[in-house]
């Protein structure tokens, strides 16, 4: 081709670009210039600046050490923390039971059937039977609670006339003299002598071992004592437990269906009290950690917790405040009248009557919208990214392995922001009046299944909706960025590290079976702008033939 | 694009709106001057401009804009520049820049642009205000806003719909002295209206519709001259009319003559031109006051009825 016709070429481009630029700042200013526009964006920033504040407040307090199993408390207020009741083997649920307050161990008992119905010793007997004693340990005095017969306030309690408990009850915890000199009792006492058990009633009798003085620990004892043990790297049985209470047989007191049971070896591998780790051998990351109960159950908190937690808050911030919200909101207020609001109001002609083809001011109506959107969204990441990446844990000043995820973060919210912008202008192209009712129904399937996706993001009815893509697309890139997400949050799952970390993400599904992240980024990327274009295509065609009053 | 094809053919053209009929079988070719589109309300004046712009798609026949079907391509459109009858604008634009964007989304660079917006708004009278906010614009100046963003690209066909519509008389003198500047300078330019005397005031090239018919097209003195023939009424208000009637009922156009009111002589004539010539004498000679001439049936609705009944 000669010159001529290179330099026609090049003026039908140029002035392309010169009508597309111009279609394009005209809508820049067009949503400029409206309330709705401000309003929206201004709903969004404000949006991120409470998340920051209460990110910011959390960070503040630091990340304190959280007692992650609970047994640094005293439930039965005995002075005694669980965990050292768990030692010994006592009841955290029974006052009356803590370290050194004796065991019973149980010897014999009449029941309402045997036929012999006198025994005799030296023993603490339990039960409703009349006593012929030749001493009574008055010292062992308690109420109705601990059923021990209650000494302190007895005084000379004679009992009514007839046979006890035939003719006559009585109340747990009490005992009354009869003429005899015989006591009749309901309860537990300790005494030497005869006893006999009226027909019907029943006795039970053991020993308890000595009552000894046992120093209440600290509770500060019982948090992050069981930490973490795993040589870094390593697949296989790992795990150590620490404190004990893996170990420690029988620690729970009574049988009872409603008392957790306590698994040694609730993985099943064979070994008790240990915590199996799955070490991917290509890339080196923690692929699952499987632990037995109570082994390495109560971490460090500041180790673990403070870097889950801040990644917790990224990906939450950028799931659900950037993609979700943002991704839905700003194209609901701003998309959806892009070419409708000019036909309503009656300045659609003065595009109209330009030689720009129809199909193409579609397309440059939505990338003015995008021109806004996209700033907007780009503006807030970059800010979101440096304060939290200022001042999330960490050695450095500034957490830089931050930023590869906002920049995901921002790109799947602008990929969403494309869909949904293409979406609901087609929409308000075919439905002028009634298409903002469509697009909220859109946006009610649109959240739920985007909070589907987040809880069950392989589940396949969820691949239908835009937002599913967006949040896969976070998903992908925190795994791209950050490796070791994986890690931190089956950590977090198998440890009871309770940073959300395990609820907010989860890997990437759409990897084409190969767990490579960067394939699902790509799968997201190319469904988004497929569906974008789809959507803009589609309203370019029905644009092209709609006759314009 | 050959400059030999008309600018406007429409061949046949119908257009339906459902059972409402916009434009019924209508074909004309126009090119070069000034064209008056004259037709009462719902005549098919709006849908016919809206048929060249390609915003609406015939039912039957074809519509050609330089030679191209403009439902089909906006190549065309590059040669046209069109002003609604709407009103709305970009209110929060000064008038420069609502100009200048047009003039960009026409492939002008941004000088380029700005450099013929100032150039346009000149010669539409706008310069002065040309940096206020079209908001704050009078109803003539909004009007005039509108003429000048639609020859910012120099169009060699100019489609104005209704663009004296709600425009006070200065306001209207001005614009009349646009549209007919622009028909000295070699442009095609359609003007409709609803009211005659607007548009003979700019051109005498009509095309008169009526719902959707074409009813007239050609020289409006000739259209006229055929009105003249037709039993017209003149009303004169005096303080003694039947006096006044005596001096006319002898002349030889008058036929008859009314006292439809106390203070006014209505004359009837079959020639109101003969007429007219023969009243001015006829007052000085008789001596009698006269407070005003009016003619009732100047208008385009006896027009109208006089093409369309025929009697």
């Amino acid at each position: 081709m000669d010159s001529q016709g290179r330099g026609l070429s090049e003026s039908v481009w140029t002035s392309l670009d010169r009508k597309a630029g111009a279609v394009v700042e005209l809508t820049v200013r067009q949503l400029r210039n409206k309330v709705s526009t401000w309003a929206v964006l201004g709903l969004g920033t404000l949006l991120m600046v409470l998340l920051l504040v209460f990110y910011i407040d959390s960070v503040r307090d630091g990340f304190e050490s959280i007692d992650n199993d609970g047994d640094s408390f005293d439930m039965d207020n005995d002075g005694y923390p669980m965990g050292q009741e768990w030692k010994y083997g006592t009841s955290d649920w029974d006052g009356e039971s803590f370290p050194g307050s004796g065991n019973f161990i149980f010897q014999g008992q009449i029941d309402w059937n045997d036929p012999d119905r006198t025994v005799s010793g030296n023993k603490t007997w339990e039960g409703q039977a009349i006593l012929n004693a030749s001493w009574i340990d008055y010292d062992y005095t308690g109420g109705t609670w601990s059923n021990i017969i209650d000494w302190e306030t007895y005084e000379s309690n004679d009992c009514d006339e007839g046979a006890p408990f035939e003719d006559w009850w009585l109340p747990y915890a009490s005992s009354c003299l009869q003429e005899d000199g015989t006591y009749a009792f309901n309860g537990r006492v300790r005494a030497s002598g005869q006893l006999y058990v009226p027909e019907g009633s029943y006795l039970s009798w053991g020993i308890f071992t000595e009552v000894f003085y046992v120093e209440p620990d600290p509770p500060e004892m019982y948090i992050d004592e069981d930490g973490i043990d795993w040589a870094e790297g390593a697949s296989g049985s790992q795990g150590f437990d620490d404190d004990g209470d893996c170990f420690r047989i029988g620690w729970i007191t009574g049988d009872d269906w409603w008392e957790y049971q306590h698994e040694p070896d609730a993985n099943r591998n064979g070994i008790p009290c240990d915590v199996v780790w799955a070490v991917d051998p290509v890339t080196g990351e923690v692929i699952s950690i499987d632990p037995d109960d109570y082994v390495d159950e109560d971490p460090v908190d500041e180790e673990y917790a403070g870097e889950s937690s801040h990644r917790a808050f990224v990906i939450a911030s950028g799931k659900i405040a950037f993609v979700l919200l943002l991704g839905l909101f700003l194209p609901l207020f701003l998309a959806l009248g892009l070419v409708r609001d000019e036909t309503e109001r009656g300045t659609l002609h003065y595009l109209l009557s330009k030689p720009i083809h129809r199909g193409e001011f579609i397309f440059y109506r939505v990338l003015g919208y995008m021109a806004v959107v996209s700033s907007f969204v780009i503006v807030l990441a970059l800010l979101m990214a440096l304060i939290t990446s200022l001042i999330g844990p960490g050695d450095d000043l500034i957490r830089f392995g931050d930023f590869p995820v906002w920049v995901g973060i921002a790109a799947a919210t602008i990929l969403v922001l494309a869909a949904y912008g293409s979406l609901f202008n087609t929409i308000g192209l075919i439905m002028p009046k009634y298409g903002v009712y469509l697009c909220i129904i859109i946006g009610v399937w649109e959240f739920a299944m985007g909070f589907t996706s987040l809880f069950a993001p392989e589940s396949s009815v969820t691949f239908l909706s835009i937002s599913h893509w967006g949040l896969q697309m976070v998903d992908a890139t925190v795994l791209a960025a950050w490796p070791d997400t994986l890690q931190y949050s089956q950590m977090s799952e198998a440890f009871g590290i309770d940073t959300g970390l395990q609820w907010i993400w989860k890997p990437p599904v759409h990897t084409l079976g190969t767990g490579n992240p960067y394939i699902s980024i790509v799968t997201s990327i190319t469904f988004l702008s497929i569906i974008s274009g789809v959507l803009i295509s589609m309203g370019s065609a029905i644009f092209r033939r709609k006759e314009i009053m | 694009m050959s400059t030999d094809t008309p600018a406007v053919i429409l061949e046949s053209v119908s257009k339906w709106y459902g059972e409402v009929i916009g434009v019924n079988d209508v074909s004309l070719a126009i090119d070069g001057g000034v064209t008056g589109v004259l037709g009462p309300n719902g005549a098919g004046k709006s849908t016919m401009f809206k048929l060249l712009l390609g915003r609406l798609r015939p039912s039957q026949g074809e519509v050609r804009l330089f030679g191209t079907d403009p439902w089909e391509s906006t190549a065309p459109f590059r040669r046209v520049g069109y002003v609604s009858e709407t009103e709305p604008l970009y209110e929060w634009m000064t008038g420069l820049d609502f100009v200048s964007t047009m003039a960009r989304l026409h492939g002008m660079t941004r000088e380029e642009a700005t450099n013929r917006a100032e150039h346009v708004l000149d010669f539409v009278g706008l310069s002065d205000v040309r940096h206020k906010e079209v908001g704050k614009y009078s109803k003539g100046m909004r009007q005039r806003v509108k003429i000048a963003h639609a020859l910012v690209h120099d169009p060699d066909l100019i489609i104005l719909d209704e663009p004296l519509h709600g425009c006070d008389p200065l306001a209207r003198t001005s614009i009349m002295s646009v549209i007919r500047e622009l028909g000295n300078r070699g442009k095609t330019v359609i003007v409709s209206s609803h009211i005659l005397e607007e548009i003979e005031r700019i051109t005498e090239q009509i095309v008169i519709l009526h719902n959707g018919r074409l009813l007239a097209l050609g020289n409006l003195h000739a259209i006229r001259g055929l009105l003249d023939k037709h039993p017209h009424r003149i009303l004169i208000e005096t303080e003694s009319p039947r006096e006044l009637a005596e001096a006319f009922i002898s002349r030889d156009p008058v036929y008859g003559v009314r006292f439809p009111n106390p203070g006014f002589l209505e004359i009837q004539t079959s020639n109101l031109s003969a007429a007219h010539s023969i009243l001015p004498q006829v007052i000085v000679d008789s001596g009698i006051r006269v407070r005003s001439v009016e003619n009732p049936d100047d208008n385009l609705d006896s027009l109208l009825g006089y093409l369309v009944g025929g009697d």
